[in-house]
């Protein structure tokens, strides 16, 4: 009885570790996948979970699009989910194909890509400060980091 | 001789008027604030400001001032703003307790704040409880001496000790700093000195270099930091005589060098850290006359690294010399003393004669499966590690050093 016991335990933590929730990110523990770094700054970071459930974090939306520029593969599967911190949110994920991200020269995320995500367009547009400030939906983001 | 230069460059720097006038700041007096002193001053004039509190919502100065603190004053910005700008040159500043800025993610809150300024001097001063210490943002020719910087140590509430952005031709000497988020960092930061610094205890790194080219920074400590130092997309720069002690912890470095070419790692220590140095495209480093005591890795040096050499360091009482993670090209190791070599040296000449491969077969398996870390000092990773030894096999047949020390290097 007592090894059934066990054996339901380490099953339900096996279908748990399989589940394609986000996994919080541990700010000032976890490190980058892309850059090493610790993430510490909850306006910029970001995750990403495959296809397979495996989750990847990261401490900017730069950071996460230059992995996946090297992982082209995990960057096509329509099952990958990507999610970024919204700016005006800090902490918030949420679905980076539906967010807007502003390039702007006043933002200083931790990669120096000036980089920040938005909820919605009227946001990022007004956030804006710089004057050649840009704003990027995901998979213009994606065709500017090839 | 470059930073010689730099530093002769900057003691030139202070002119001192003959007419210059001394205004005195002490509470209940016709002069109670700094504000109200620079008000009245004009350019080459001092400021003493006597011993007592006094409130600095965001302080501008803006005259050619010397501002000393006699007994440590306090500026206080009671958490409601920055405490205190620069924004004219040759300001010197001496001798404050500057604590409490302003904290939030919006913006970044500073203790001292120097924007667009040159010939600026800040020292010892102590910086307690701000969001970013020193921030000096688009500056030249500034020193910053033996200020005592102290963050808060919580991770939404802690900036950078010392920030510099966009800046060149700094010197930093003698500054200790602890409990913030990185303890200096360097972003656009280019041809500075930072040298006999103390940076302790700080979230993220004690020094971190982005897009920062041809600095230096030596005899200084990065103790038991999130990680010591990183070094990001950087060029040139020159790593003297540091000690890295103590960086202890998943994911963590002595230095972490990302992307970066042309640099020199020389006369350092590497002390007691999980990971001495770990290298990821980073080409044309020389790595030599270091100690490499007690560390997990001595050294992670990924396949993406080209053309460093490695020479003349010690590698002592580490569980693991080198390991990678694929096929290193150009690597080169010689004149290394290694403390795991068990060849002999019969002609007497100091030099093993049969060379050292410094990754073995069990580190190689770590690096692929960190679970078999279990394994460690049994007896069977011993077995397969002289093993691989003798025939090798499956390590990189060209990562070897084929003239290993037999004694340690004295330095």
């Amino acid at each position: 009885m007592k090894t059934l016991n066990i054996f339901i335990l380490v099953l339900c933590c096996l279908i748990a570790a399989c589940s394609h929730a986000p996994d919080p990110i541990r700010y000032g523990q976890d490190a980058c996948t892309h850059c090493k770094m610790t993430i510490m700054d909850k306006r910029f970071a970001a995750e990403l979970i495959t296809a397979k459930g495996k989750v990847f974090k990261f401490d900017a939306a730069e950071c996460m699009a230059g992995f996946l520029k090297e992982n082209p593969a995990i960057a096509e599967d329509v099952k990958s989910v990507f999610l970024v911190n919204d700016f005006s949110r800090p902490g918030q994920f949420a679905d980076a194909r539906k967010s807007f991200f502003l390039r702007d020269s006043s933002l200083s995320s931790p990669m120096g890509g000036n980089l920040a995500a938005f909820l919605s367009l009227p946001a990022a547009e007004a956030a804006k400060k710089d004057k050649s400030a840009e704003v990027y939906d995901w998979s213009m983001l994606l065709s500017k980091n090839k | 001789m470059r930073s010689l230069i730099v530093k002769i460059g900057l003691l030139l720097v202070m002119p001192f008027p003959a007419w210059a006038h001394t205004i005195v700041v002490a509470p209940g007096t016709k002069v109670a604030t700094i504000k109200q002193a620079i008000a009245l001053a004009k350019n080459g004039d001092t400021i003493r400001v006597e011993k007592g509190t006094y409130i600095s919502l965001n302080t501008i100065v803006d005259k050619e001032l010397t501002i000393l603190g006699q007994n440590q004053p306090v500026l206080d910005a009671r958490f409601q703003e920055e405490v205190l700008t620069i924004t004219a040159r040759h300001v010197k500043l001496d001798g404050f307790i500057i604590k409490n800025s302003r904290t939030g993610s919006m913006r970044d809150f500073a203790g001292i704040r120097l924007s667009n300024v040159e010939f600026v001097t800040i020292s010892n001063n102590t910086l307690v409880n701000n969001f970013f210490g020193i921030y000096l943002s688009n500056c030249k020719h500034i020193q910053v001496l033996h200020n005592r910087i102290t963050g808060s140590n919580n991770i939404e509430n802690s900036g950078n000790g010392i920030h510099l952005w966009k800046c060149k031709e700094i010197l930093l000497n003698g500054n200790y700093v602890t409990r913030h988020r990185d303890g200096i960092y360097f972003e656009f930061a280019k041809k500075c000195l930072i040298e006999n610094n103390f940076s302790e205890k700080n979230i993220r790194y004690g020094l971190h270099f982005m897009f920062s080219d041809d600095d230096t920074y030596r005899h200084n400590t990065f103790k038991n930091n999130g990680s010591g130092v990183s070094v990001m997309y950087t060029r040139r720069i020159a790593m003297l005589d540091n000690t890295f002690i103590e960086n202890w912890g998943s994911s963590i470095y002595g230095v972490l060098l990302k992307e970066i070419t042309d640099a020199r790692i020389e006369g350092n220590h590497f002390i007691r850290n999980t990971t001495g140095i770990y290298m990821e495209n980073s080409d044309r480093i020389t790595v030599t006359h270091n100690d490499f005591i007690s560390n997990g890795w001595a050294m992670r040096v990924l396949a993406s690294c080209n053309k460093d050499h490695f020479t003349q360091n010690n590698y002592k009482g580490n569980s693991f010399d080198v390991t990678t993670n694929g096929t290193l090209k150009e690597i080169y190791f010689n004149d290394n003393y290694w403390d795991k070599y068990e060849g002999y040296d019969l002609n007497k000449d100091g030099t093993g004669d049969i060379p050292y491969r410094p990754i073995s077969l069990y580190a190689q398996i770590i690096e692929q499966n960190p679970q078999s870390v279990m394994l460690m000092r049994s007896f069977i990773v011993n077995l397969i590690d002289k093993v691989e030894r003798a025939i090798p096999s499956i390590t990189p047949e060209s990562v070897k050093d084929e003239k290993p020390r037999m004694k340690p290097w004295k330095r």
